[in-house]
């Protein structure tokens, strides 16, 4: 494990902070947290913290205010931990520039691995990435070549299909919202009504999974967006 | 207060309103018409009295208020006079029985004007109270649920608060593996109440007249892909087969809503059914409509329960030896919710176990 990675919690239930907090440590993170938007917002400034960890309901600031602030001066991974269950905020949260959101309630492993992988994407953005094909299970994608394979067999996708793979996978991990893949692949002028999308994911599922009804690599986030499996 | 519904009493039973004008000299100019081409073919005034009677009943039928009754009332003695009483065309107060005519028409539209004001008015207080009633139901319905909630949430809090209180009164007492144990009760049994409260959650989703849920188009395999994955991931020994469907079906859906449904009816499955084999999740298109099926190879559902199975109605636990707590919630709310989306959901046997399907409409 390399260095200690700092992570900032802004959450003010003070239950949760503990817990997390627990967690943190006991995975060899330095763990730092406070109950208050402003003094997380001068904390992040200060400290520089590896990740942060962020409430969306805080007492004196709304979450919502505070990824904007961190996003005018850092691009550092933001997780939003939220007990609201609503796409629509999701949404919203994830396009102002969070990398992740995890609804509450939820358990030490699955914030563990969310943290990893947060962590290794805000290692990640400073440098190109190394190696050109990513790998998760049985599927492997080789960006030089843009060739799909699925257990070893090439799979022929569409160019469309393959830019929405390769998107995802190139942000393997995170949930990537509707919007943004919609925009990367056909530009940001296309009208917002996603159902060419959704075919097109049937589509690249059929290719992909052995069974579609649950799938391995591509998850669905429903009312959000897609995520791609995790590198392995 | 009391004075102002006076004033708008006297003014509904004398007002004068165009509708009541139009409507009066409608009929009368009919009777009359009708009056006059039997007169012709016919001799004989006793007849055509009849017929102004039967106009005076009809009249306060159509209008409102003892206004058009009484003026019809009047005008009928005077045509009767006038028009079809010898002499023809000219005004004979003088013959014999005439104030009786007169009287006796007064008469009968008074009563039939106030006998059909009160009926109007009847049927009015009827059906604000049928409005009433349906409120008191609904009401007692939202009551009812409360109650089986707050009892189905104190049932694991009761286990969390007591495990939890037990562990740090005797922590010295107890051997790591008893500790182990029952922090796991607690992850237990906190893990039930989420699966609860999600639920209850999704409930304040559907606006509060129950008419109208937000949807948007949703691909029906990846709600169903999603609700099994959020199923095994709470019941990982669950065997679930799926079928999606053929081709690619988008509807119109609030997708966590559908999910919660989808998760609800294979929850039920697993926990009642005892089946032998794996149940199976399927969907397909019938008309217009996506239509989705829980199937089991269980003990299937008692007979007499099919019809209010989704009423929200825990079972009486009669002697049942699985009393698995809050089912009875999970089907109602799967039925609110299907219905707040314009569906339909049924429950029957089909010899080897039990199957549940709902339809939603399409675009």
């Amino acid at each position: 494990m390399q260095t200690k990675a700092t992570v900032l919690i802004i959450e003010d239930e003070e239950n949760i902070a503990d817990f997390i907090a627990t967690s943190l440590k006991a995975q060899e993170y330095k763990a730092v947290s406070t109950r208050l938007g402003k003094e997380g917002l001068a904390l992040a400034a200060s400290l520089c913290p590896d990740l942060i960890l962020l409430d969306l309901g805080l007492p004196d600031l709304d979450g919502m205010e505070v990824i904007r602030k961190v996003r005018e001066w850092s691009g550092m991974p933001i997780i939003v931990l939220s007990a609201r269950n609503q796409e629509k905020e999701k949404v919203e949260a994830l396009d102002l520039g969070a990398d992740d959101y995890i609804t509450k309630p939820v358990g030490s492993p699955e914030l563990m691995a969310r943290i990893r992988t947060a962590l290794r994407h805000g290692a990640a953005s400073g440098q190109t990435k190394a190696e050109n094909v990513f790998i998760t299970g049985g599927l492997q994608l080789d960006f030089g070549k843009r060739a799909v394979r699925v257990n070893g067999e090439e799979v022929h996708l569409t160019q469309v299909e393959y830019k929405i793979v390769a998107f995802l996978a190139a942000n393997a991990g995170r949930v990537v919202t509707y919007d943004a893949i919609i925009s990367h692949v056909w530009g940001p002028y296309m009208d917002d009504n996603n159902r060419i999308l959704r075919v097109n994911m049937a589509n690249i599922r059929r290719k992909l999974e052995q069974n579609p009804a649950e799938p391995r690599y591509i998850h669905t986030e429903i009312g959000v967006g897609y995520r791609m499996a995790e590198e392995e | 207060m009391e004075k102002f519904r006076n004033g708008n009493w006297w003014r509904e039973k004398w007002e004068i309103t165009w509708k009541n004008t139009l409507v009066t000299t409608a009929i009368l100019a009919g009777v009359t018409a009708v009056a006059g081409l039997y007169h012709m073919l016919s001799e004989g005034s006793v007849n055509i009295v009849m017929f102004y009677t039967v106009a005076l009943i009809f009249i306060p039928r159509f209008t409102r208020g003892y206004v058009p009754g009484i003026v019809a009332a009047m005008v009928s003695v005077g045509c009767v006079n006038y028009l079809f009483t010898y002499p023809y065309f000219c005004w004979d107060f003088s013959m014999k029985g005439y104030p009786v005519t007169f009287f006796c028409m007064l008469v009968i539209a008074v009563a039939v004007s106030a006998v059909t004001s009160y009926t109007k008015q009847q049927s009015g207080i009827l059906a604000s109270q049928e409005k009433k009633l349906m409120e008191a139901e609904k009401e007692r319905m939202r009551a009812n649920l409360l109650r089986a909630v707050s009892h189905d949430l104190r049932t694991p809090l009761t286990g969390i608060i007591g495990a939890s209180s037990s562990y740090l009164e005797n922590e010295a007492f107890l051997s790591e593996d008893k500790k182990r144990d029952m922090v796991r009760h607690i992850g237990e049994d906190a893990n039930w109440l989420l699966n609860m409260v999600e639920n209850l959650l999704t409930v304040t989703r559907i606006r509060d007249d129950s008419a109208s849920v937000n949807k948007s188009l949703e691909p029906v395999e990846e709600v169903m892909a999603e609700a099994v994955r959020r199923f095994k991931k709470r019941i990982p020994e669950a065997k679930v087969k799926v079928s999606l469907p053929d081709e690619f079906i988008m509807v119109p859906m609030d997708a966590m809503l559908i999910e919660q449904v989808l998760i609800n009816l294979m929850e039920n499955a697993f926990y009642h059914a005892h089946s032998e084999r794996e149940m199976e999740l399927y969907a397909g298109t019938e008309g217009s409509s996506a239509v989705f099926c829980v199937k089991d190879y269980g003990t299937g559902i008692e007979p007499d329960r099919l019809k209010t199975i989704f009423d929200g109605e825990a079972s009486t636990g009669s002697g049942e030896a699985d009393s698995y707590r809050g089912m009875g919630i999970g089907l109602s709310i799967c039925k609110t919710i299907i219905t707040a989306h314009g569906g339909t959901i049924e429950a029957r046997n089909h010899g080897g176990g039990a199957e549940i399907r709902f339809t939603l409409p399409g675009e």
